[in-house]
């Protein structure tokens, strides 16, 4: 059969009626079915019971407040209390987060002996479930019988036990440094792949024009990773910003509202207090001030230079 | 053909077994442990259903510090257990949810009610006057003390406030000569549950903590006291605002502190860990005239309204109530036991000491006030406001100050 055989009719394909065609919706409607129940049910509950006065135990009371919950939020002390600390908690837990997992990744990009296992050992941190790695540092932080105060003692960088966790100006930062250790493999991971994915001659270009290691650093790796940065930036960005179980194991939120950001801030006064409908109209507050940093972030990625191809 | 046959078979296998079950009733109970290793009811679920073959008990077992969280929102979701454990202070806002069924028809045709001690059932009635829950096993909260510590520096056995601060001063010491403290007078809890704690110093004057009573002077200087403990005397360890059941009783065994407060849920630990050189005294009587409060730790059984099977729900928290079956929960739980007849048991002689002061105690073993606003106020309120106190974030009047909101102008 010649190739000329085997080609229809000039004209037919455009006289032939369009069939519809099923199959993708089929494939599809399970996971948007799951999606429309598990996520976007909820967030609408949300949404309609923070304009209401919610109470768990008493709900033939429950009335409709219009903007109220909202209103009583934003004055609260304790609102602004938890959203200076979410800033400090994502601000400073993304950046170190990325900054570590980068100086990881390129490390194990290089090659040495026993890089196998040492690719393995930096992953567990992020295979360990929040509330183990919660538990393990709250016994490390442990005033009394911590190994942290143990390991600074015997160092003599203090001259007492530190109660870590039960003082105001520690307790937010010790925890900060668990979840940098939780996540930073993440960001090893993603850059790692990243940094195999650039062309060697790249590099060998660039020598040629004369570039050290630094200028390699700048002109080949870095826009080599931006893409991976930017996706695994806004993933983490959104991750930590939601991230209550660590704090919540470790402190509860305390010492007082020390240790409090605004998704804990919801989960204490709806899961504790079961007034759901104050905690819904926080968790609509943050969910919009977090969409805002999304959008800004995005915004200024696409203006130094974009990602988008 | 043979896959056939071998369809058929599985499928009348299944058929007969449905069958033999459809007959029986399940139960959904809901319990916590103070140790989860110890799980004495499964021994106790064996009898029972031994003894009644219509009624199959599935225990789940749920953490405590999620206890009330799970028990809510189940019973919101539709999804509550036929019965569970409920305590005293629970029942006020379960009551107003109306979750609960009201025991009296069951109760007034229950052949063992006279053996409950008889100055339980008061307890059991709420303010409509309807009793909703059955005892289960109580406890009042003592003094433990490190007896050898006391001996070793020859410090006095406190019986008020006075005498409290000046034995815990006199116990807080470097006792290896380094420098460093490595001995407090009091293991304080200013984590969750702390109230218990907090109220033997403040609430024998304000014990419903009416506005009168928390904005009294004695109430507010007694609440200062507290503080002061910690941030003036230093008689806690400095981990203290943080510190929770499992921190007080590892701190006390390990002998970092000489005095904390528990009950004899713990006693066999303690005993375990410490043999004789831990004792159990009554909490000092820290009142303006001498008044002493302590906590009275209930747990009684409730029958949720949503159940389709009370009646074998309440043959199930029943059994749990009599006589012998009851005395082998609390032999499991290390609590007292409800029924007249337990409590005439004889107990081993190396936990007698601890379980006399428990019932010396009983005088003055109260609840929290019986109001909705218990519940956040033990979850959420006391904890917050307390470690803010302690942390130097609020003078601690002010702590006063949001309990009187919370409880009086809410």
């Amino acid at each position: 059969m010649t190739r000329t055989e085997s080609l229809p009719p000039a004209g037919t394909g455009r006289r032939r009626r369009k069939r519809f065609d099923a199959l993708p919706f089929v494939l599809v409607s399970p996971a948007v079915l799951a999606t429309l129940a598990v996520v976007f049910y909820p967030m609408f509950t949300a949404v309609s019971m923070s304009v209401y006065d919610y109470v768990v135990w008493k709900p033939s009371s429950s009335r409709f407040i219009w903007f109220d919950n909202y209103l009583a939020a934003l004055k609260s002390d304790l609102f602004w209390t938890a959203f200076r600390q979410t800033l400090l908690w994502i601000g400073c837990t993304v950046p170190l987060q990325l900054l570590l997992g980068l100086a990881t990744a390129l490390l194990l990009n290089r090659r040495f002996a026993w890089r196998w296992l040492a690719r393995m050992l930096v992953i567990i941190p992020w295979a360990l479930p929040s509330v183990v790695i919660g538990l393990m540092w709250r016994w490390i932080y442990d005033a009394n019988f911590g190994v942290m105060n143990d390991f600074l003692l015997r160092l003599r960088l203090i001259e007492e036990g530190v109660p870590w966790l039960a003082t105001t100006g520690t307790a937010l930062y010790s925890i900060i440094l668990v979840l940098i250790w939780q996540g930073f493999p993440f960001f090893a991971v993603m850059l790692l792949a990243g940094l195999q994915s650039i062309p060697r001659e790249l590099y060998e270009a660039v020598e040629v024009d004369g570039a050290g290691i630094w200028g390699k650093f700048i002109h080949v790796t870095l826009p080599g990773l931006k893409s991976v940065l930017v996706t695994s930036v806004l993933l983490r960005l959104i991750w930590v910003a939601n991230s209550v179980d660590v704090i919540y194991v470790m402190t509860e939120g305390g010492p007082g509202s020390a240790t409090h950001t605004l998704p804990l801030y919801a989960y204490a006064l709806s899961r504790k207090a079961m007034r759901f409908g104050i905690a819904s109209a926080i968790a609509v507050l943050f969910t919009l001030m977090l969409l805002a940093l999304v959008i800004v972030y995005l915004r200024r990625v696409d203006d130094s230079g974009g990602t988008r191809e | 053909m043979k896959k056939f046959r071998m369809l058929s078979f599985l499928l009348s296998l299944l058929f007969g077994v449905s069958c033999a079950l459809g007959g029986q009733t399940t139960v959904r109970y809901w319990y916590h442990l103070d140790n989860p290793d110890n799980d004495y009811l499964k021994n106790i679920i064996g009898i029972f259903e031994e003894k009644n073959p219509d009624i199959k008990i599935q225990a789940e077992l749920i953490p405590w510090n999620n206890f009330y969280d799970n028990l809510y929102t189940s019973i919101i979701g539709g999804n509550a257990p036929d019965c569970g454990e409920v305590k005293l202070m629970a029942m006020p806002q379960l009551v107003t949810m109306e979750a609960l069924e009201p025991l009296d028809p069951y109760i007034a045709k229950w052949d063992a009610k006279d053996d409950i001690l008889d100055d339980l059932w008061p307890k059991m009635v709420h303010a409509d006057g309807k009793t909703y829950l059955l005892p289960l096993h109580y406890i009042a909260s003592y003094l433990y003390i490190r007896k050898d510590l006391f001996e070793k520096y020859g410090v006095k056995i406190p019986t008020n406030r006075d005498e409290f601060l000046a034995a815990a001063k006199a116990l807080t010491r470097d006792t290896d000569g380094d420098g460093r403290i490595d001995l407090y007078g009091f293991g304080y809890r200013g984590g969750k549950a702390g109230q218990e704690h907090w109220g033997i110093f403040v609430l024998p004057n304000a014990k419903e903590m009416t506005s009168a009573q928390l904005n009294d002077p004695w109430t507010v200087e007694a609440n200062k006291f507290v503080v002061d403990m910690f941030r003036e005397h230093k008689v806690m360890p400095p981990s203290a605002p943080n510190d929770g059941f499992i921190e007080i009783m590892g701190a006390f065994q390990n002998g970092l502190t000489a005095m904390t407060v528990n009950h004899i849920g713990t006693m066999p630990k303690v005993v375990e860990t410490l043999g004789e050189k831990a004792t159990a005294v009554k909490v000092p009587a820290c009142g303006k005239n001498g008044e002493a409060w302590t906590n009275f730790g209930d747990e009684e059984n409730a029958i949720f309204s949503a159940s389709r099977n009370k009646d074998a729900a309440w043959k199930w928290i029943s059994f749990l109530a009599t006589g012998e079956y009851n005395k082998m929960w609390t032999d499991g739980s290390a609590q007292l036991p409800v029924t007249k007849s337990g409590s005439r048991a004889p107990v081993p002689e190396r936990y007698k000491r601890f379980i006399d002061v428990t019932i010396e105690s009983l005088p003055f073993a109260y609840s929290l006030p019986l109001t909705p606003a218990t519940q956040e106020f033990i979850n959420n309120v006391w904890p917050m406001e307390m470690q803010r106190a302690m942390l130097g974030e609020i003078p601690p009047g002010d702590m006063l100050k949001s309990f009187d909101e919370l409880f009086n102008q809410k």
